[in-house]
Formats: structure tokens, sequence, C-alpha cells
């Protein structure tokens, strides 16, 4: 649905997004992740056509956003990071004139208008003046106008921002709700709305892309099977077991936190499953394992990790 | 461009600007006329108008210094530009709507010229000639505050600089007088606007070969004719004033002659910035 292809931008000697392919399925929630400054809304406002790219192509259903951008643009609804809103306009009034720059035909504005009013839940403010609006209302009633003349593909940047904690809910359900029948790209830099919502994710830094995939997928990639053991034994015991051992890189010892037991992280080589032999050696050795626990990365660790270390992992 | 253009209409009425425009307009075209035409008891109206011009000064810049300044600042200015229109569409759009509301405004004063016909004759055709003319110097007046408004975020910058702009227009002939005539000056003065192109050119596309380019293509050009025909750089300076100078091409309205040249140059001009208006905002995507 959405093509990418080794798009950069330059603004003088900086770079702002650099080299960056990807491609989004039809249907899919990709998730758009990075620090602020990493190049996210350059690159949101390269796809939906706002600004053009220095290098690279964006195709939308392939239609080239700059060859064809009128083709283009009617497929895609977009929310920039600030709603794009005439203040002095009420909500319907705003929708009304959004439906006329999409060219939503006349006869279908009406039932289009009230329906997402509905599904974004603003129809009891309708006619109030925007500047009147609360931050979430405001929010919205941007959501609704990028979902005017029913676009295939909607691009969200930062959709949940400067939302309390039960509207962030909210609007998480309504991208779910609407990942159903829209191909969706959002940007966050809230990891836990990221994993809850898409389907895979993109982290971005300094304007490239530094990871990709599912959340799943990403945390046990980079986790590296490594394991979290409490064992009733004495450090030395355990150490001296699991040592003998073939397939392990690594033991870390953690100390005690329970009485006669000790806590330790060992690491495994590259896509070797160790907990069989790691459970029967210590068994056999008459020292009981009273946790075992893999250390996926949390999305929250992954992030640190390829923001800071820059490592290419893809 | 229909949607555009109603959205702007609504917004001179639902803002205060529309009223501020007309109001500060019929008030001053009152006083003129009350002045010149009733308390005098002359028939000359278009003289009147063509006093009443300065008033452009002033209400022009409250006309377009919104336009596409409040664009820029409040950030719509991505929905436009991310919708399915292009960008001619928005900037005529937004062009024929601050027509509209001067249009209106000058429809109203209409009544002057109606009161006039119930005390005697009034020369009806040269009044409607007179009307073109002012209106198609307002235009063009407008089509600068529109450029102007693009270039900046800011609306009191917009309208202090196309108050600025109008008015270095409006002394531009008495300018004429007084620059220097001579060969000498008229090459210099050539060889700069050159310069100046170069140094545009490099500061949009960053590119020095170009640039270069411009610059020694300019000065072939620039001897070139000087070879030929020297006299062209005699009074050159006062020759490229006069291109601009709107108000010298007034007088025949003024009198109540409508010519085709006059016409001309000011619906060029007009189109010219509205045109220059839609390359400012195309350009900045692309820096």
């Amino acid at each position: 649905m959405i093509e990418v292809e080794g798009v950069t931008k330059r603004y003088g000697q900086r770079v702002a997004v650099d080299n960056i392919s990807f491609t989004v399925n039809d249907g899919e929630i990709l998730g758009f992740l990075g620090p602020n400054g990493a190049g996210k809304s350059t690159t949101m406002n390269i796809i939906t056509g706002y600004i053009s790219a220095t290098e690279g192509t964006v195709r939308i259903d392939g239609k080239d956003i700059l060859d064809q951008p009128e083709e283009a643009k009617k497929d895609i609804g977009y929310l920039p990071e600030f709603p794009p809103l005439y203040l002095d306009m009420t909500v319907s009034e705003y929708l009304n004139f959004i439906c006329d720059i999409r060219k939503v035909p006349q006869e279908e504005r009406k039932q289009s208008i009230d329906k997402i009013m509905d599904v974004v839940k603003i129809l009891d403010v309708k006619d109030r003046l925007i500047k009147n609006l609360s931050k979430g209302y405001k929010q919205r009633v941007g959501l609704a106008q990028a979902m005017v003349g029913n676009p295939k593909v909607l691009v969200l940047d930062e959709p949940t921002v400067g939302l309390d904690p039960r509207q962030i809910i909210e609007m998480r359900d309504l991208i779910k709700k609407l990942g159903r029948s829209h191909t969706i790209i959002l940007s966050s830099h809230i990891l836990p709305e990221v994993s809850a919502i898409c389907d895979r994710i993109i982290i971005i830094n300094k304007g490239k892309i530094v990871a990709s995939g599912t959340p799943a997928n990403l945390s046990k990639r980079l986790g590296g099977g490594r394991l979290s053991l409490r064992i009733a034994a004495s450090e030395k015991q355990a150490a001296d077991v699991l040592s003998q051992l073939p397939g392990i890189i690594k033991i870390d010892l953690r100390g005690s936190f329970e009485p006669g037991t000790v806590d330790m992280v060992i690491e495994p080589e590259e896509d070797v499953d160790i907990r069989r032999p790691v459970f029967n050696a210590l068994s056999r050795a008459g020292y009981p394992i009273l946790m075992m626990r893999p250390m996926d990365l949390s999305l929250e660790e992954i992030f640190m990790q390829v923001t800071t270390q820059e490592s290419e992992v893809n | 461009m229909i949607g555009i253009y109603k959205k702007e209409l609504k917004t001179y009425f639902s803002t205060p600007t529309g009223y501020v425009f007309m109001g500060f307009f019929l008030l001053i075209a009152g006083f003129f006329f009350a002045i010149s035409n009733l308390f005098s008891m002359s028939a000359d109206y278009n003289g009147m108008l063509g006093n009443l011009t300065f008033i452009f000064l002033i209400v022009v810049p409250i006309l377009t210094m919104r336009l596409l300044s409040e664009e820029m600042r409040q950030k719509t200015d991505i929905l436009l530009l991310t919708s399915p229109l292009n960008v001619n569409e928005i900037v005529i759009g937004k062009y024929l709507a601050a027509l509209t509301v001067f249009l209106i405004t000058l429809l109203i004063t209409c009544l002057y010229p109606i009161m006039m016909s119930f005390f005697g004759e009034i020369a009806v055709w040269e009044i409607i000639g007179g009307y073109i003319g002012f209106f198609l110097l307002g235009s063009t007046f407008i089509a600068i505050g529109l450029f102007i408004s693009s270039l900046t975020d800011n609306q009191v910058i917009a309208a202090v600089v196309t108050f600025s702009v109008l008015l270095l227009l409006w002394v531009i002939d008495s300018l004429q007088s007084i620059v220097p005539t001579t060969t000498l000056s008229g090459v210099v003065f050539a060889a700069v606007l050159v310069i100046a192109v170069a140094l545009w050119l490099y500061s949009a596309a960053r590119n020095i070969y170009v640039s270069l380019g411009v610059i020694v293509a300019g000065a072939a050009t620039i001897l070139g004719i000087y070879a030929l025909n020297k006299d062209v750089y005699t009074g050159f300076i006062g020759k490229v004033i006069a291109w601009f100078s709107l108000m010298s091409r007034y007088q025949d309205f003024s009198l109540g002659l409508l010519s085709l040249s006059p016409i001309v140059y000011y619906i060029t001009f007009s189109i010219a910035f509205v045109f220059l208006t839609a390359m400012q905002i195309e350009k900045k995507r692309w820096s």
C-alpha cells in the first residue's frame, strides 16, 4: 500500500532523514518509534506530500506522491503533530470545509460527516467553536479531519500526545478499530502505546532505521535468549556446574535474594536453547531451580539499546 | 478552489478583518466624496476616485496580511498542501476572495454617483471607466499583498512590509527624476541586476556553477549591447523604474479614458504576483 524507497531529506548540510526504505502492507498498522528529533515527523511530512524528499520516492497504492499528487493525496488522511484546525470555525463548519477541499461529493457529505463524528465521538460539540474545545477534543477533531473522504491510508503523527490517560486509552482503541479498515502509520515516542497497537514497528534514530519487526520478534532477537535463574545452592556450587555446560558464553552473578539461594543471569551462544541442559545439569547435581525466566528485552530496553549504541540490527 | 474561496470569504466576515476593511474604506471614501463633490458642487467623480487611490496604502495590507501568513502560523497550511488541491487553486481561491470583498465595497460606493445623478447629468461611461481602473489598480495591489503574505508567518510583518512596498510604488515616479541618467550608471545598474539574480539563484538552488554561468552570460549580454548600441544605457535606471510605475498608468482612467495598455499592464502584473505566490509556497516545500 505504501512504498517508501531510499528517501533522504537534507536541510543544507544537515541530514534529517537518511536513506529510509520500507513498505507497509494493506491493512497493517505500522508504528514509527524514535526519540524526539529522530526524523519521524519529517518522514511523515514526506509520505503525505507536505514537503518533498531530496532523494527517493514515495508511492501510495502505486501512485507516486510527486508525479500524481492529486490522486495519491486522495488516498491519505493526515493528522500532523499539531492538529491543523481553524480556530474560528465550528466543528461541523470545519469538517464541511475539509469535504470541500478533499472533493467529497455533495450528496454523500452529511452522512459521512455524521458517521465520522459518531466514530470519534465529537457529535456533542459539533456546533461549538474549535478554539473553545479542550485539547482532547481538538485532537479528535484532528483525527476526524484525517478520516474525511474515507482515505485508504491514515498517517497519524503522535496521536495521543497531550491527552489524559483515559483519553489515551480511548484514542488507542479507536486507532485499533480504524486499523481494521485502513492502513495506518503512526508515530510515537511512547513505547507501550506502540507495542499495544501496532502490528509492526520501525525504530528510527538520527534519520536512520535502526531496527524493525513485530514487537515480539524485536524483543526476542535483541534479547539473545538470556536466562535469569534462581538456584538453591551457593554461588560457587552453581557456577561450577554451569561452567561445565557447553554453549554458555557468560555467567553473571546477581547475588542472593533469598537465604540459601543465588540469582544469576546466563547468556548462551547465539541460537542455542540451553534451558533443558541447564535444568538437567542442575537437577543431577541436586541443586533445585526455583525460578527460570527468559530475559526478553522489553521495548524500553530495545529502544535504549538501539538508540544509544546505534548497532545495526537488520 | 471554490472550497478555499468560500472559506476565505467566510473568514473575512466572521473575523473583524472584513468589517475593518469595509468600514475604513467607506469612511474615507465618503469623506472624500463629501469634500470634493458634494460641498464643492463638482461633478468630477473620476478626479475624486484618483485622489482616493491613496487609501490602498492603508486598506490593502488589512485585506491581505492574514491570507497566507495566518495559515503558516496556525500550521493549517499543512492541511491545504496535503489535500488533493494543487497550490495554484489554493492561491487563486484566496486571491479571488480578497478581490470579492474589495468589489463588494466598491459596489457600495456606487451609491455616490447615483446620488449625484439626482442633481444633474453625470458622465455614466466615464465613471464606469474610472471604476474599472480603480478596481484594476486595487487588484494589482492586492496581488502584491498576497505575495508578501506568503513570505512570513507573522501578520504584522506582512502588513508593514506590504505598506512599505506599496508606498515605494507610490513614490516611484518621483524617484525617476532624481536617479542618474548617464550611460555608465546604466551599465552599473544592469550589472547589479545580474548579480542580484545570480545571488537569488544561489540562495535557491545552492549551485555555484549555475550562478557563475548567469553572471558570465549576463556580463556578455551587457557588453554586447554596449558594443552595439550604447544609447540603451542612457537613462536605463529610469526606464526600469518606469516598468514598475503603477500610478503613472492610472492617469488615463483618472481622466475618464479607457485604454487597453494600462488594463493589460495591471492584469499582467496581478497574474505575475499570484504566480510568484504559488512559486514561493512550492519552493518552501523543496528547501
